[in-house]
């Protein structure tokens, strides 16, 4: 099976100039639906795990599409917790960065379907996309109606946590707030 | 030989919205059938829990309605508790509401459904021009000039040849029932990105009032906000100016750039006025200037009509056992008593039965029970509900307002009421209604002025809130014209919790199958008799699909890394 694991630390940042002087991470999903809210319990997780700075800031980003616009572009760097398809994927903790993001804006029934890879095709043709963005996400286990994640998807928490940490301290860094 | 289409936009995980369409030798729909393919099942969550707490969990329901469900929600717990909230929280849902409304409506015709009408690779071709010339003929909004058109087709071209026009994959570009020139196109593009950009300054306005968004914060018995003009961290002085702000760019951008587009893009379709359907409408009213329960200060009035009569506004009564009711003889439920026994949502059961095929399948059987939605019908009758609905009650009702604005509309478009029985009409529907609600904006934000300069600065009324107050069960309905259309929650509180809770969305209204009595929902009824230029490319279902701004695929949102097309198309 082919997997798209990812090398968690190919990247190197060389840009510091920052623009907008935030750091946003974004917690996508439906808590409704079971790991569908893992975006969602990431980015309370991560709030909760430290203090960080006013520049950075959480965002409980739900299942709103375009009206998270702003929040991609309107930040020098920006972590997006979310749940990932395919489902074939094995358990485990995604990273993608920059341009592994797939950038795309589909024919669709609804504005609702929008999903946030539209966001990025959108950012990138105004040329608004941050300096770094990082996806965090795990495969869903289970997508039934019913709030709360599958133990599979639970136990990646603090992965996945620590993972958008260790980003965010570099950046904290590397950037020159 | 007849052919059978099925569009259906999510193939991977549950699907949500699939269309099934027959057409004749002549590529006519003959028929069609909507099928909600994702069991949504909020009520179920809801059940058990505190009564004060179900804004919050029913806000969550759909990706981009938050506040409205929200709103219904905080109404008819206030409804059955008896709570009466101060008028300042009156004015501000209000107020937030017609900002969820307004946003969402320009939202919609840009992003969703100008690319129904537009052909973004057209405007490629454009002069830059030409495009300014006509810009410039139709509006006095300031970026219009040759540059502008200019440099954003430069970008566009850049794009393209750098491979990314990726981003407007699947579109049926160069589909014959395109008919803007390629300056319109290209003008409508360049609104397309202005709209994106604009919309983001709108959405303040939820976070100043609702603390949050995108998910803003309500409260059983008025609103969380502070207001006090002289805090730092109320609704002071200084916010309410941004808010101000915000408002007078809303209604100039409305004014501006939505209506004109509108204009001239429509007015390349007025031959095409398919679409029309059902001819029932349906609202429950909104924007309360009392309370909720005196009807007549509705801004957006509560009624129905049947059969495109304009000349008779029937009354409505949500709470009444024989008027809103919900069957499931189509849909995947039982009913304790019959499936085919309307059920007021007081007395709504939601058991979950699926009988359909496994997924994936070829076509559903659509004499048998084909969707996840429920049939809600109004005294019998299928209705639709949305901008079109509120429109035309308003206009029957005689509204000078609404009377002048669609007349306007008309006029510029040089044709007669009856053109808004149409795809079209419901699309011109929805600006109609945009411009309205920017105006009611202002109103709303005077109201809230005068009012505080009274010295009044609550926000809430605690009085029941505490359970000990409240009676051992009750009833509330709460409703708000959303978005897409009119919305209810019913909720059932016995000791202290909620025993039932139903929500009957404007989706559901709108995308509901047959009835036991075969009526077609509205979607149904639209496609019917809609000609097509060619079968594989169903450009003709998704605009007048899209006209309806279908609220479905909204409960769920994953990140597909491999960008597979969304929605797909086959003919069986």
């Amino acid at each position: 099976m082919h997997l798209p694991q990812r090398a968690f630390s190919l990247y190197q940042i060389t840009m510091t100039e920052v623009k907008y002087n935030r750091i946003n991470v974004l917690g996508l999903g439906n808590v409704l639906y079971g790991d569908e809210g893992f975006g969602v319990e990431a980015v309370k997780s991560f709030q909760a795990s430290a203090d960080y700075p006013d520049i950075v800031q959480c965002i409980d980003g739900g299942t709103q599409g375009i009206y998270l616009l702003d929040y991609l572009e309107s930040c020098d760097a920006l972590i997006v917790f979310d749940a990932l398809i395919p489902l074939e994927y094995e358990t485990g903790v995604y990273v993608y960065r920059n341009d592994e993001l797939p950038g795309f804006i589909h024919r669709k029934m609804s504005s609702h379907q929008m999903g946030f890879s539209e966001l990025i095709g959108i950012a990138r043709l105004q040329g608004r996309m941050p300096l770094e963005i990082a996806l965090i996400g795990v495969p869903p286990r289970n997508l039934d109606l019913g709030i709360g994640l599958s133990s599979e998807n639970a136990a990646l928490l603090p992965e996945a946590v620590m993972k958008a940490k260790t980003l965010v301290d570099e950046w904290l860094k590397a950037f020159q707030f | 030989m007849a052919k059978k289409i099925v569009v259906d936009p999510i193939p991977r995980i549950e699907g949500h919205l699939r269309i099934e369409a027959k057409l004749n030798d002549s590529n006519v729909i003959e028929d069609a059938f909507s099928s909600g393919t994702m069991w949504r099942g909020i009520e179920l969550i809801l059940r058990g829990r505190d009564p004060r707490d179900a804004w919050a969990f029913a806000e969550r329901i759909c990706g981009v309605c938050t506040t409205v469900h929200a709103l219904a929600s905080v109404r008819c717990v206030e409804d059955a508790l008896g709570i009466t909230i101060p008028t300042n929280a009156r004015i501000i849902r209000n107020l937030m509401n017609a900002t969820q409304q307004t946003q969402d409506h320009l939202v919609h015709f840009y992003h969703l459904h100008a690319l129904d009408w537009v052909d973004v690779v057209s405007a490629l071709k454009a002069d830059p021009q030409l495009a300014s010339a006509i810009a410039q003929s139709i509006s006095n909004w300031p970026k219009s000039s040759v540059g502008y058109f200019k440099d954003l087709q430069k970008k566009l071209i850049g794009f393209v040849d750098s491979g990314q026009l990726g981003i407007f994959t699947n579109g049926y570009w160069g589909h014959p029932a395109y008919k803007l020139p390629p300056e319109v196109n290209l003008i409508a593009v360049a609104h397309y990105l202005e709209a994106l950009d604009f919309q983001k300054e709108i959405v303040k306005i939820q976070t100043i009032f609702g603390g949050k968004n995108p998910h803003p914060n309500y409260l059983v018995g008025g609103m969380a906000c502070a207001i006090d003009p002289n805090s730092d961290t109320a609704i002071n002085i200084e916010r309410l100016a941004m808010i101000k702000k915000i408002i007078d760019e809303t209604k100039t951008f409305i004014e501006q750039v939505y209506i004109p587009d509108l204009i001239a893009i429509a007015g390349y379709y007025k031959g095409w006025l398919y679409g029309g359907g059902l001819g029932n409408y349906l609202t429950y009213g909104d924007f309360p200037e009392t309370s909720l329960s005196d009807f007549k200060t509705l801004l957006w009035p509560r009624g129905a009509i049947l059969n495109k009569d304009l000349s008779t506004v029937i009354d409505v009564d949500p709470r009444e056992a024989s008027q809103i009711t919900e069957e499931v003889s189509h849909s995947w439920y039982t009913y304790s008593k019959g499936d085919n026994k309307g059920l007021h949502p007081w007395q709504g059961e939601t058991k979950p039965s699926y009988t359909g095929p496994k997924p994936p399948f070829e076509h559903l059987d659509t004499d048998k029970k084909y969707s996840w939605l429920k049939t809600p019908r109004w005294k019998n009758h299928p209705m639709e509900v949305g901008p079109l609905a509120r429109v035309l009650v308003a206009y029957a009702k005689g509204d000078p307002m609404i009377k002048e604005t669609v007349g306007m509309v008309l006029s510029k478009l040089q044709v007669g009421p009856e053109a808004l029985f149409s795809t079209l009409g419901r699309t011109a529907a929805r600006g109609i209604e945009c411009l309205q609600t920017a105006g009611f904006m202002g109103r709303f934000y005077d109201q809230l002025i005068a009012n505080i300069k009274t010295g009044d600065y609550r926000t809430f009324n605690s009085e029941r809130w505490e359970p000990s107050t409240w009676p051992a069960e009750c009833k509330g309905f709460g409703y708000t014209e959303a978005p897409r259309g009119a919305l209810g929650h019913w909720i059932h509180i016995e000791k202290k919790l909620i025993k039932e809770y139903q929500i009957v969305v404007p989706s559901t209204w709108n995308a509901s199958p047959r009835d036991s009595n075969g009526n077609a929902g509205a979607y149904e009824a639209a496609l019917k008799g809609t000609p097509m230029h060619n079968p594989e490319q169903p450009l003709e279902i998704i605009r007048t699909v899209h006209s309806f701004d279908p609220c479905l695929a909204c409960a769920s949102h994953v990140f597909d890394m491999n960008g597979n097309e969304i929605t797909t198309v086959k003919i069986v």
